[in-house]
Parts: structure tokens; sequence; C-alpha cells
């Protein structure tokens, strides 16, 4: 029987979990215990009682995807009369209202869509570097670096190092799912990136000077020794480049997917989330910052990561479609984040990507309108193809085909 | 722990705490507030979590099958069409319990003598009014009359949010219980929220601990499965409620899941660490 006393002592004063402890607290400690743990850790890192946010908007580029992971409810095969592709017009709307809210970066990640080369993220990227000079790119997630390094032919370093000098500033996490290879394949994702792949770009990122987030889906299929392994394979990653800002994870959203329906899995419990997070902020002792994740978990559980280890409250998103595609549909603008911060006894403040302090609430200072809602990538029934994507070779037959025809609605 | 020792002590001991002193819980952090309501329920009330399954009327497609409450929910406006609503509840209800209307709705609408309304009702089939708000109606003599008519109140709520301490709330609630001990069921989370500015989890949560700890005469703390959803209504089990109000019992199917509502009230409870035990209303 594993000593809690002894471990107490140890993690209050900075000591580390084996796998072996880490495993055996996550499946028998009591939650209020790995609770008062995390939050002992989450207070000496962060002993100011900050939390932090950013106005980001979460935009995905493209829904189309040939990766097919089982427990996606967001894409759409190739071909498929709902695919999309944003058109950088829309990009820039999208990052107009972004700015007027406060907001200083995209997070853009998107489905693996083999009719978008290298050349059109390039574009894309000194385009709005152009025109928002200062406004940050947190994009593309270590499966989408894979894919483009696969159609374009370059290795993932050079790829990085072509998305870096067009403006890339940092890299999501995204795509982790678990590192677990047996895993990886049962959810159909192994193929997109094996747990070595995706440790390999992100390797490369922090070498090549960007910091990125981590995550975890749990969940599915896995043990609560993989869901540890995971946590290990970034404890170990992190200990080698100290890259990762931050690390956020969720649980699987069944709805609508085909895992969920294949497999009855219904969607891990709030309780299980609380440990999850606990335990993260245990194990991952070389990482400052512990993302809630609202938009799986809603608000009051958001609210609740607080006191479970999260210090950070992620994101006001101002856009969603990849969870709410799979059942779940929260919203919290910057008004209802801070008062949440505020409610549970903490200071609120503004960050960018790298977690340095940008200033107190946005709107406090500015007539700001209250966001009850998230946005979506595009009205629902708008299909239409924009301009510039005609100018860029297609792989898919599908693709070609659309792009011999004239654009049904030109976008300058 | 960072809460006051002597007053964790007095709660574990079943005592009366004073409102000075729910105030002072009220004011430690989440997870000792927490952590002692849970102990308290443990030890006093044992690991049971009891849910009930609930058809509303107005929701014909829900099967009103053994073990299963109808409720009526909304009060029509004149006390011959509420007889009348309850005499059709009756025939769809059969023999099982059927609830409705908040007893604040009924006094409100100042149809009769309160008594004579609540005879009336019973007589058209009604077996208990499903609620009394206690921030509308914290008078024991209606409570009482309901009672006296056969038609108990089967939960005192809360209707609006309460900002700040619960002391209120539950010092009200006691006094009502203490006048009538059989009153065993409360319900702390206000029944309506804004939309734009909801209750936090953290108000949620404390509320329940709050009322856990300040009532020790009441058996169940109640929470509204469907009105406030598993997650927060699971993480409220560890904050010392014990009982979930309102499991549909209409299997959602329509988005591809092989998982039924009991079953996801029974995994939620159990991955809380307690037992699920239906309540079989009666
Ligand atoms: S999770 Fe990403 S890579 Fe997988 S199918 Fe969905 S969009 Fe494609």
């Amino acid at each position: 029987m594993i000593d809690l006393e002894a471990i107490e002592t140890r993690i209050l004063h900075g000591g580390r979990l084996d796998a072996g402890e880490a495993l055996e607290l996550y499946r028998i400690a009591p939650t209020y215990w790995l609770g008062r743990m995390a939050d002992a850790v989450r207070a000496r890192k962060h002993p100011d009682g900050l939390v932090t946010y950013i106005i980001d908007r979460n935009v995905n580029y493209t829904n189309v995807c040939v990766a097919r992971c089982n427990f996606c409810a967001f894409y759409r095969e190739v071909g498929h009369r709902d695919g999309y592709v944003l058109g950088f017009e829309e990009i820039f709307r999208k990052i107009e209202e972004t700015r007027a809210l406060g907001g200083v970066q995209l997070l853009l990640q998107g489905g693996h869509n083999p009719d978008l080369p290298l050349q059109w993220y390039e574009d894309l990227f000194r385009a709005i570097k152009q025109k928002f000079p200062d406004f940050k790119l947190h994009a593309l997630s270590p499966p989408e670096v894979i894919h483009i390094s696969r159609t374009s032919t370059l290795s993932p370093p050079e790829v990085i190092r072509r998305l870096v000098d067009a403006g890339l500033d940092s890299i999501p996490g995204g795509g982790a799912e678990i590192l677990v290879d047996r895993v990886r394949k049962l959810l159909n994702c192994c193929n997109k990136a094996t747990a070595d792949e995706w440790l390999g770009v992100m390797r490369h990122a922090h070498q090549a000077g960007l910091r990125t987030t981590a995550t975890m889906m749990y969940g599915t299929v896995e043990t609560d020794e993989e869901r540890l392994e995971h946590m290990l394979r970034l404890r170990a990653l992190q200990d080698e480049t100290g890259g990762f800002t931050a690390f956020i994870t969720w649980s699987f959203q069944p709805d609508h997917t085909e895992l969920g329906a294949a497999h009855g899995i219904s969607e891990a419990s709030g309780i299980e989330y609380l440990r999850t997070l606990a335990i993260a902020r245990l194990v991952l002792d070389n990482f400052d910052n512990l993302q809630a994740s609202w938009v799986t978990q809603g608000g009051k559980l958001g609210q609740l990561s607080l006191a479970f280890g999260a210090n950070d409250m992620g994101s006001v998103m101002i856009e969603e479609n990849v969870v709410r595609a799979a059942g779940a549909s929260y919203c919290m603008d910057e008004v209802e984040i801070v008062r949440n911060v505020e409610d549970a006894g903490f200071v609120a403040k503004r960050r960018n990507m790298h977690y340095d302090v940008l200033g107190d609430p946005f709107f406090r200072e500015h007539d700001v309108a209250r966001m009850l809602e998230l946005s979506t990538a595009r009205e629902a029934g708008d299909t239409s193809v924009p301009a510039e994507l005609m100018h860029y070779p297609a792989r898919s037959a599908a693709g070609k085909k659309q792009r011999a025809r004239p654009p049904a609605s030109p976008m300058a | 722990m960072n809460i006051n020792l002597a007053i964790a002590e007095r709660a574990r001991a079943g005592q009366l705490l004073t409102a000075a002193e729910l105030d002072e819980l009220w004011a430690s952090d989440v997870l000792s507030l927490g952590m002692l309501a849970e102990e308290v329920r443990r030890t006093r009330f044992g690991s049971d979590v009891t849910y009930t399954r609930v058809v509303e009327t107005g929701n014909p497609s829900g099967a009103v099958g053994t073990g299963v409450e109808l409720r009526i929910g909304a009060l029509p406006a004149s006390l011959d069409e509420a007889a009348g609503v309850v005499v059709a509840a009756r025939r769809l209800a059969g023999t099982q319990l059927l609830t409705g209307f908040s007893l604040a709705d009924i006094i409100d609408r100042h149809w009769a003598d309160l008594n004579e309304v609540l005879r009336r009702l019973q007589r058209a089939g009604l077996n208990a009014i499903a609620e009394a708000p206690v921030d509308r109606i914290a008078d024991i003599a209606a409570l009482k009359a309901a009672h006296d008519a056969g038609v108990p109140v089967r939960c005192l709520s809360l209707q609006r949010p309460v900002d700040g301490t619960r002391t209120g709330y539950v010092m009200t609630v006691r006094s009502l219980v203490q006048a009538l001990p059989s009153l065993q069921t409360v319900a702390p989370l206000p029944r309506e929220q804004s939309v734009a500015v909801p209750t936090t989890g953290y108000d949620d949560v404390k509320s329940v601990a709050l009322a856990r700890l300040g009532l020790p005469m009441v058996k169940n703390i109640q929470v509204d499965w469907t009105q406030y959803g598993p997650k927060l209504a699971q993480v409220a089990l560890t904050f010392g409620a014990n009982d979930l109000d309102r499991v549909s019992t209409i299997d959602d199917e329509s988005l591809g899941r092989r998982r039924t509502a009991i079953e996801d009230v029974r995994r939620n409870i159990a991955a809380a660490g307690f037992i699920p035990v239906e309540s079989i209303p009666s």
C-alpha cells in the first residue's frame, strides 16, 4: 500500500513521482488528496495567485481530412459536399474580429487535406503577417506538420523551417491523443503520426526555438497505465528540451463519432477529469502551466479545475468546430472567464502563448459585446470555394476536378 | 486543512451550527469544505446515492413504467384547469406516484382558501406537491396545509440564485424542517439560471456542502440531474449530495450512443465512489 504521507512530503518539497507511484495514486488516492496536492503544487509554481487566459480564436481552416481518426466527428472525406477550405479573406476577417475583442493570435488547425500544398500554408502565413504584423500564429499540430511533410516530400524539420520563415510562431499540441502506439492503432490515428513521430516533431520544433503545448485526450480505449505513460513521455521530452509551455487534457467527446457508436463509449465523468488533471499536475512537475478544458467540461468544471491544479483558463476561443461536432457546446467569453477566475479567489490576467502577462481584462477597458455562443468556421450551408484555391495544385481526383472549374462564388 | 477545526468537529457530531459558523465555513477553501461535507455525509448517511426516474407531463414519449414518478410542471391558469390536468395525468400515471407544481405558484394564484385548493388537487389524484422554493415561500403554515391535505411537499428548493453565502437559505430551511420533520429532501441549487451569468461551479458545490453541514436533520441533499448535468451533479455527490432528481426515462439513441440515462447515472454515481440505489417513488 502506498504511503500517502511520505509522498505528500516529497511532493511538497518538489520531489518527483515515479511511474509506479503515479499509477497507484491515480487509481486509489482519494480525489480530495489528489486535489489538495495538485493545488499545493500549483500554488508553489504560481505563488502570485494569478490565473491567466488568452484571447485568441480557434480557427479550423479545413475539415477535409484523409486521416479518418475514429474518435473524430469533425472531418469530412475528400469530395464530401460539406467539406470546406477557408479563404484567405475569410481568415483575415476572423482575425479582424478577434483583434476587436482584444485577441492576439490564431490557433489554426485543420484536417489533413491532400489538396493543400505547403505553398498554400506559406502564402497564407505570409499574407497574415503582412496584414497583421503583431498577430501571432499558433498553428499546425504535429500530425499536420507530418502530413505536409508527406505531401511536400520534405522532412518535418524542413517543413517547420519553411513555415517559421513564413510566419509560424508556435505549435499547438493537438493530435497527441494518447502517445502509445497500441492505442493509436485502435483509434486509427497511428498513420497520421506514431507516438515517436509526434514527439519527434515537438523535439524539432523546440530545437528550432519554437515553444509548443502538449495535450492528452483520454477516455477512449486506453488503460490507466497508458495515460500515465503518455504523461511520462511528455515529461521526459520536457526534461530534454524545456520547450512545452503548457499541458491540456480533455475527455473523448463521443457523440457522432464512429468510436462512440461502435463501442458504446460514454464520456468520462467529471470526477475522472478532475483526477486526471490533478495527477497530471503531480506527474508533469516540469510543466509550469496546466489549462482547464472548459470547452469540453463546461464552465462549472472548468472553474473547479482551478482547485485541482489548473492555473490557466485556456482561450476564449471565439470559435469552435471540433468539440461542437462531437456534442459539447459550452461557451465562456472573456467576461465569464474573468468572473469565474475571480469568484474562485484568483486574479485574472490576459497572457500570450508564452504565458507572458499582457494585462488586465480587455473588456474592463474597452466596450466589448457579450458573446454567449461560440461562432463556427462558416455559416451552415456555406460551401463556397475560395478563389485563390484555384492557384494551387490539387492531389486528389475530387480536388483536381473542382479546381478545373471556375469558382462558384469568387472571393477576391 | 484550511477550515476551522472546532466548527468541523461540531459538524461531525451533527450539532446545529450557528449562522456565524456557516458563514465561516462558506469562506473556507472549496476542497476543505467539500472534504468535510463528504465525511459528514458518509458517516451519518452512508454511501448510497438515490436517484429518481421522472416523466414530466408534456413529454409524452416518456414511459410511465413501474418505479417512475410522473410530474406535472407548469401550473395552469385556473384551479379547474389544474384539477383537469391532474385528472388526466392520473390516468396516465395509473398507480404510480403523481406529483406536480410549486407550492409558491399555487399560493401566488390566490384561487381560494389554500386548504381547499390543496384538497381539490388531492381529490383529483395528486399525491404530492413537487416542491416549495423557500426563497418564495417560507411559510410553515402553507407547508403544513399541504401535508394535512394529503399532498405533502416533496422537496424544499430554491428558485433564484443567491449572491454570496447560502447561510440565509440554510437557516430558513432548518427552521421549516424543525417545524415539520417529515420534510427530508432539500435541493439547494437554484431552479433558475441566467444564461449570461450562471452560478459558478464553486457556488454550486459550496451550496451543496453548506446545506449538508448546516442541516444535520435532513437526509437528502438533492441535485437535479437534468438541469445541472452529469458532470456537476456527479461532483456535487462528493460535496455532500446524496440524491439525484429527474433522471430521464427516455434513452437517447439519437447520437448513435448505446447507453441509457439509467446506465449513465449509475456509472457516474459508482465512478464517484458511491452506491447507486434507485429510489422507488411512493
Ligand atoms: S482528429 Fe484531425 S486528423 Fe483525425 S480525422 Fe479529425 S481532423 Fe483528421
